[in-house]
C-alpha cells in the first residue's frame, strides 16, 4: 500500500501544472511524429516507445521494396473502418456490418467507436456546417497513415440538398478523398466494392498517392482522382 | 461527490445520430441531460417551397430515412388532398400493405439496434436484420429502389404491383409469423436485457399525455390512441387489429409494444391481401412538373407512421407550396428524455434514447 501511495504522488508532480494550449492540442498528432522520429534518432534503444517502431517501418519501406510490399499487403487486409454515421447512409452501414454482406471476411473488421483504432472513415450521410470542425478533429485523431471514403451522393457532392444553405457541398473540400461510392443511398454491396477498390490502392495496384496531406489534397488536380 | 459535465456526441456510437447530450453526473447518478439538436439541419421546409408539388417526395423521404415511405406517402396525401385526387380502390390495398410492410422493417430495425446497444446482444441484431433484408428486398422490387422508394403518386403508386406480389407476401407474412417467436428467446428471456429495460425510464401516463408523446412511447405509458383507429384513412376501418397497450412506460414496454406491432401488422397484411382484387389498378398518375392547380384551403394530413404521428400542415398555392410545416414525432419524443433521465444511471441514458426510437434527420429537419 505504501509504495503505490508513494508512487502515485510522484506521478502527480510529473504532471505540468499549465493545461496545453489549444494550438498544442490540434497539433498533437504534429508533436507525435515530432516525438517518434526524436526517440528514433536517440541512440539509447531501451528509451525508445513502443510506436517508434512503426517510425521505424516506413524508414525502411522506402529502401527496401520487399518490405515495402510486406507494408502495404498487411495494411491492405486489415482497414478497420469507424463506425460513424451522419445520415441514411448510416443504415446501409449497419446492413454491410450485419449477416447479408459480412464485412468481416475481407478484414474490414468490425467497426470500431474511436477514431484511435481506425484506419479508414467513412463519410456517411450530409454534412452540415456545424460538423465540418468535428469531422475535422476526428480525422485528425485517426492513426496515420489514414483513408476517407465518401459514402453517398450528400458526402460527394452535396446530392439532394446542393442548394440548401446550411450544408457542406462534398467532404473533398475539407478532407482528402480516396474513394468515392455513388447512389442514393449505395448498396452496401456497392460500400464493399469501394472499400476493395481502396484496397488495391494501398496495396499499390492504382495509381496515386499514398498518403496525402489536407493542402496536398487542396492543390492536387482532377486528372489525379481515383 | 461533485457534480461533472459531461459532454456526450455529437458523434457517438450510441446516439444514432449526430445528438449532442450535456450530462451532469454526480459518481455515476444522472443530474440533468440537457440534448443539443441542430446538426443536421438541412432546411427542409424551406427546400419544399421551391419544388413543385411532386419534386418534394424524395426530401420528405430523407426525413425518417428508417420508414421512407410513410412519410412519402403522408406528403403525397396531404397533395391529393390539395388537388381533389381521389385514390383509387387497389391503390388503397396497396398503399396499406407497402405501409405496414414498412412498419415492420422500422420496427425491427429498432429491436436490432436496441440490442446491440445494450451490451452487444449481436444475435438479435443479426436476426433482425436478417429478416429486414426479406422485407426490404421486397419492397425494393416492388418500387425498384432499395432504400428510398419514392413510390408514390397522385392517387396511385409508381408501377404496376409485380405479378407475384401475392405469394410472395404471404410467404414473406409466413416467414415472419414463424420467426418472430424466436425473439422471446434470446430478449425476453434475456437476464442482461431484461435488467437494462425493465422499471428504466417509466414515463407515466399523465407525464406521456401531458408532454405530447406518440406513437410506440404513448402506448407503453398505457394510452390507446393510434390515429389508424381514431381518424381511419384508407381502409383501416374495414380491418381488424388490435392496439397494443402497455402499463408501466418502462424501456421494456416500449420494447414489447413495438414488438407486438409487428405482429399486428402481419394480421393487417394478411387481412389485406384477402381483400384485395386480382390485377387491381394501381398506378396513379405520372409526373406532370406543371399540372392541375391546387385548391387555396389549407391542408392538414395525421398519419400514424412507425415512430408516432406525423403531421403536415400545408398552406397550397398553384403549383407549389406557399408554406409547409412538418410535426416529426421524434422531436416531440425526445423532449421526454431529460425528464426520464432524472436520477438514472449513466449507462440508462442510452436503453432509453435508444428506446425512444430518435432519428436525427426527423428531429433537425
Amino acid at each position: 500500500m505504501s509504495d503505490e501511495s508513494v508512487m502515485a504522488s510522484d506521478l502527480q508532480r510529473k504532471v505540468p501544472n499549465a493545461p496545453y494550449t489549444v494550438e498544442q492540442f490540434m497539433n498533437a498528432e504534429k508533436e507525435m511524429t515530432k516525438l517518434l522520429t526524436e526517440s528514433a534518432s536517440e541512440e539509447q534503444e531501451s528509451k525508445m516507445p513502443v510506436n517508434a517502431v512503426f517510425a521505424k517501418l516506413s524508414e525502411i519501406s522506402k529502401s527496401m521494396p520487399l518490405a515495402k510490399d510486406m507494408i502495404q499487403w498487411s495494411r491492405s487486409n486489415s482497414l478497420w473502418p469507424m463506425q460513424f454515421g451522419l445520415a441514411c447512409c448510416a443504415i446501409e452501414l449497419m446492413d454491410f456490418a450485419a449477416c447479408r454482406i459480412d464485412a468481416e471476411r475481407k478484414g474490414y473488421l468490425l467497426l470500431r467507436g474511436t477514431p484511435r483504432q481506425c484506419d479508414v472513415m467513412i463519410v456517411a450521410g450530409w454534412v452540415t456546417k456545424s460538423m465540418v470542425p468535428r469531422i475535422k478533429r476526428l480525422y485528425e485523431q485517426m492513426a496515420s497513415p489514414k483513408y476517407v471514403v465518401a459514402f453517398g451522393e450528400c458526402a460527394t457532392s452535396g446530392g439532394p440538398w446542393w442548394e440548401s444553405y446550411n450544408i457542406m457541398q462534398g467532404i473533398d473540400q475539407v478532407l482528402p478523398v480516396d474513394v468515392y461510392a455513388c447512389g442514393c443511398p449505395p448498396k452496401p454491396e456497392n460500400l464493399f466494392a469501394a472499400l476493395m477498390k481502396l484496397q488495391d490502392k494501398i496495396g499499390g495496384r492504382v495509381a496515386g498517392n499514398n498518403e496525402r496531406s489536407i493542402s496536398e489534397n487542396m492543390q492536387r488536380h482532377e486528372g489525379e482522382r481515383v | 461527490m461533485s457534480v461533472v459535465r459531461i459532454n456526450v456526441g455529437p458523434i457517438h456510437p450510441s446516439t444514432h445520430g449526430v445528438l449532442r447530450l450535456v450530462v451532469d453526473v454526480d459518481g455515476d447518478t444522472v443530474k440533468l441531460v440537457e440534448p443539443h439538436i441542430g446538426f443536421l439541419h438541412r432546411g427542409v421546409e424551406k427546400l419544399c417551397e421551391t419544388r413543385m408539388y411532386m419534386q418534394s417526395p424524395s426530401y420528405m423521404e430523407k426525413l425518417d430515412y428508417i420508414a421512407p415511405l410513410a412519410w412519402d406517402e403522408l406528403y403525397v396525401a396531404a397533395v391529393e388532398q390539395a388537388m381533389g385526387t381521389p385514390v383509387k380502390d387497389g391503390a388503397q390495398y396497396a398503399r396499406v400493405i407497402l405501409l405496414e410492410f414498412q412498419r415492420i422493417a422500422s420496427h425491427l430495425l429498432w429491436i436490432g439496434t436496441l440490442a446491440n446497444d445494450l451490451g452487444q446482444l449481436i444475435t438479435a441484431f443479426m436476426w433482425a436484420f436478417r429478416d429486414r433484408a426479406k422485407v426490404i428486398k421486397l419492397l425494393e422490387d416492388v418500387s425498384g429502389s432499395r432504400m428510398f422508394y419514392v413510390n408514390m403518386r397522385l392517387g396511385g403508386l409508381y408501377q404496376p404491383l409485380p405479378d407475384d406480389f401475392k405469394e410472395r407476401s404471404y410467404g414473406l407474412i409466413d416467414y415472419l409469423d414463424r420467426t418472430m417467436p424466436e425473439y422471446l428467446d434470446v430478449l425476453d428471456k434475456n437476464e442482461v436485457f431484461i435488467d437494462r429495460t425493465k422499471n428504466v425510464g417509466a414515463l407515466s401516463r399523465d407525464d406521456a399525455i401531458n408532454y405530447g408523446v406518440s406513437g410506440p412511447v404513448l402506448r407503453a405509458s398505457g394510452v390507446r390512441e393510434d390515429v389508424r383507429r381514431s381518424q381511419p384513412y384508407y381502409i383501416y376501418d374495414k380491418l381488424k387489429f388490435d392496439i397494443p397497450v402497455m402499463r408501466n412506460g418502462d424501456c421494456f414496454d416500449r420494447y414489447r409494444v413495438r414488438y407486438e406491432e409487428i405482429l399486428q401488422s402481419t394480421k393487417i397484411i394478411r387481412q389485406a391481401l384477402a381483400m384485395m382484387p386480382d390485377n387491381a389498378d394501381v398506378v396513379g398518375a405520372p409526373i406532370k412538373l406543371i399540372g392541375p392547380a391546387a385548391k387555396p384551403d389549407p391542408v392538414v394530413m395525421r398519419r400514424e407512421i412507425p415512430r408516432g404521428e406525423g403531421l403536415i400542415y400545408m398552406i397550397p398555392d398553384k403549383q407549389r407550396p406557399y408554406r409547409i410545416s412538418l410535426r416529426s414525432p421524434t422531436f416531440i419524443n425526445l423532449a421526454v428524455l431529460p425528464k426520464l433521465c432524472e436520477g438514472v444511471k449513466f449507462a440508462d441514458i442510452f436503453a432509453i434514447m435508444g428506446s425512444l426510437d430518435l432519428v436525427l434527420a426527423e428531429i433537425d429537419r
